[in-house]
């Protein structure tokens, strides 16, 4: 809305306008919880209040029955707030923080919980990130309502709701009352019967008008307090994270589960298959054609050779055979030896850690490496290991071209996510230039 | 020969101890677990023993352990070690004693008896078996800084076989030259090294340690 420039009366009139509208705007968009709640405080009261009429007892009874009443109401209160909040709460807000946006320039960023992928286990069920269910659909329809209706942004709102029952609507209602009631005492006079009607009317409008421009401005404190982001302690935020980590832990499962099925089932059993079937040949030979049988069993220990590398190949990747012999440092030892760029690894560390812990760190740190490889042009790297007051720290420091961030997408954030699922934190110190340092640090005990 | 055996899957066992008889050798022992494989090494004193890397109770690398263990008692006992998976860093803990006798290989070398017997015999004779792999892999490294420049190309196909265990005449065989050509360039090779003329097994051992350390890291 395009305000006329200056500060004549015209001006004065179009900023009373605007605000009249913008006032019955706030007012429709806050309206609707304190009216329930007056409507069913009210309705429950008077309700509530016919079941103990004439009742004649002692004073303490009485006192009892009104208490019981009294939680009645509140009671019933509770439920409707509880079944219109979530159904509207969230549109309302949306349309307040637009108001706010265009109005005010205020911008609210706020995300509300995102549907979860639903992932089909290797159990035959769906995991929609809470639960197993038994089918596709099913999941989804669970994994959606969830996500709507267990949104902590969704209860925020509701609070923003009911805060701006209490303050932004009697404020912006004001300037609409002073028109209204201006209005009705010109149209029947004979409320006041003084003949002063007219007079009032016309002050209870202008005082209406008067108030227009700066009532609606009120969207603004209590807009900054109650529609922003939900405000996370820090347990809420850590229970975000472990969310989102659950979440991709268990996408990066399935599909290792998938790929392990896909490789075993495409490679290794076919060639035992292939394996199996050259042996019944050579069976089948070994009395009328021994040449042709000899090469035929020639071709299946091949064959097994062959499988045999392949199902290698896939163990190196569930977890390398000196992880599980050796441990984390020893198996991080032989990963520089075939590393292609020259790499010392130090270590203090005297023990073996966790399990659990040993395969994470190896996989992170076998992904900084690969980086390094990949991007870094570095001619020399050293690893080294400590561990002291309960933590594992792990450092890669290269001399290559520096500049590695962990920014969205990248495997540096993913590994920074992995490590998080075991309160494990990345550090990047990266310069233009090099030299790059990335510590890789989890708490854990050694076994 | 006098071997021992030691592996933990029942059938592989067998399998091994059948063929090692079935070439005329006598199995001493044959058993499954660590602490019994260090006994059988240390009590029998085999010409040869066949070891796998992972065995119980721990099913981490006991087997190694055992076998390294053995040498520290007797130096120079021939083990060759078998595995599903063949590692530098466990071929470097091998070599790191420079007596030589020792063997390290892929189990599915066994599939070819004849290599598999004749790699044990190169092991029993005081030798080295390593696996082409372990090789192939320190030889896949282009642009590492190394060592071993000083060598030619030749002189590092030469050494390499040189790690996988063959003799000069084998050796000869493989790259189509001379067996006199060959231990020129053997000569050559410990020259560039520094390795002393002590005796000439002892010595393939010590380039091949040298080659395997061509990158050791820090605290080798």
């Amino acid at each position: 809305m395009r305000l006329p420039e200056g500060h004549g009366p015209l001006r004065w009139w179009a900023e009373a306008v605007r605000g009249v509208y913008r006032s019955a705007v706030l007012v429709g968009l806050t309206w609707l919880l304190p009216s329930v709640c007056l409507a069913v405080g009210f309705g429950g009261s008077r309700a509530v209040g016919s079941w103990s009429e004439g009742l004649n007892a002692p004073l303490a009874v009485r006192a009892l029955v009104g208490l019981g009443q009294v939680l009645m109401v509140l009671l019933w209160l509770v439920a409707a707030v509880c079944i219109v909040h979530p159904l509207t709460s969230r549109l309302l807000a949306r349309a307040a923080r637009r108001c706010a946006r265009s109005w005010l320039g205020e911008t609210f960023e706020v995300t509300y919980r995102a549907v979860p992928r639903v992932s089909r286990m290797a159990t035959g069920y769906w995991w929609d990130g809470h639960e197993y269910h038994g089918s596709e659909r099913e999941a989804r329809r669970r994994a959606k309502t969830h996500a709507r209706f267990h949104d902590p942004q969704l209860h925020w709102d509701g609070l923003w709701g009911l805060a701006a029952g209490a303050a932004v609507l009697p404020v912006a209602g004001l300037p609409l009352l002073g028109l209204a009631g201006g209005t009705y005492l010109m149209l029947a006079p004979e409320l006041l019967g003084y003949g002063f009607e007219y007079g009032y009317g016309i002050a209870l409008i202008v005082a209406g008008l008067a108030a227009a421009p700066f009532a609606w401005r009120i969207l603004r404190p209590v807009g900054r307090r109650f529609l922003g982001p939900v405000p996370h302690s820090w347990l809420g935020r850590r229970v975000r994270e472990l969310e989102a980590v659950q979440a991709d832990l268990t996408h990066t499962q399935a599909a290792e589960l998938e790929r392990i099925e896909r490789d075993l089932h495409d490679g290794t059993q076919a060639r035992l298959l292939a394996l199996g079937m050259s042996v019944g040949a050579a069976e089948q030979l070994v009395d009328t054609d021994p040449t042709a049988a000899k090469a035929l069993l020639a071709e299946a220990r091949g064959a097994s050779v062959t499988a045999l590398a392949e199902l290698r190949s896939l163990v190196r990747g569930i977890n390398p055979p000196v992880l599980a012999e050796r441990g984390l440092v020893d198996a991080v030892r032989a990963l520089a030896l075939d590393a292609p760029v020259e790499t010392t690894v130090h270590s203090t560390v005297v023990s073996r850690i966790e399990r659990p812990m040993e395969s994470a760190v190896y996989f992170a740190v076998a992904e900084l490496m690969a980086n390094v490889a990949k991007h870094a042009g570095a001619s020399r790297v050293t690893i080294g290991f400590a561990y002291a007051h309960q933590l594992l720290s792990v450092t890669v420091t290269d001399d290559g071209v520096g500049g590695a961030a962990a920014s969205a997408g990248s495997g540096l954030r993913g590994i920074e996510r992995r490590m998080a699922a075991f309160r494990g934190t990345l550090h990047i110190n990266s310069p233009t230039g090099g030299p790059t340092h990335i510590t890789v640090a989890v708490p854990c005990a050694l076994s | 020969m006098r071997v021992v055996v030691a592996e933990d899957l029942f059938l592989l066992r067998e399998g091994m101890v059948r063929i090692v008889e079935a070439h005329g050798h006598t199995v001493v022992a044959s058993v499954d677990t660590g602490p019994a494989t260090l006994d059988a090494l240390l009590v029998q004193r085999p010409d040869v023993a066949i070891v796998d890397v992972r065995l119980p109770p721990t099913f981490s690398d006991e087997g190694l352990q055992a076998a390294l263990a053995a040498r520290r008692e007797v130096p120079g006992l021939p083990v060759l070690i078998l595995s599903q998976h063949v590692e530098q860093l466990y071929a470097r803990d091998l070599l790191a004693d420079g007596h030589g006798g020792i063997g390290y290989q892929l189990k599915d070398r066994v599939l070819d008896t004849a290599q598999f017997m004749d790699a044990l015999g190169r092991v029993a004779d005081g030798g080295t078996a390593l696996d082409p792999t372990v090789v192939a892999k320190l030889l896949g490294r282009p642009g590492r800084a190394d060592p071993l420049a000083a060598l030619t190309e030749r002189e590092r196909s030469v050494l390499a076989l040189m790690a996988e265990g063959l003799s000069n005449t084998a050796i000869a065989a493989r790259l189509f030259l001379s067996e006199g050509a060959i231990s020129k360039y053997t000569t050559a090779i410990f020259a560039k090294l520094g390795l002393a003329a002590d005796d000439d097994t002892n010595r393939r051992v010590r380039a091949v340690l040298a080659y395997l350390g061509a990158d050791a890291p820090g605290g080798w």
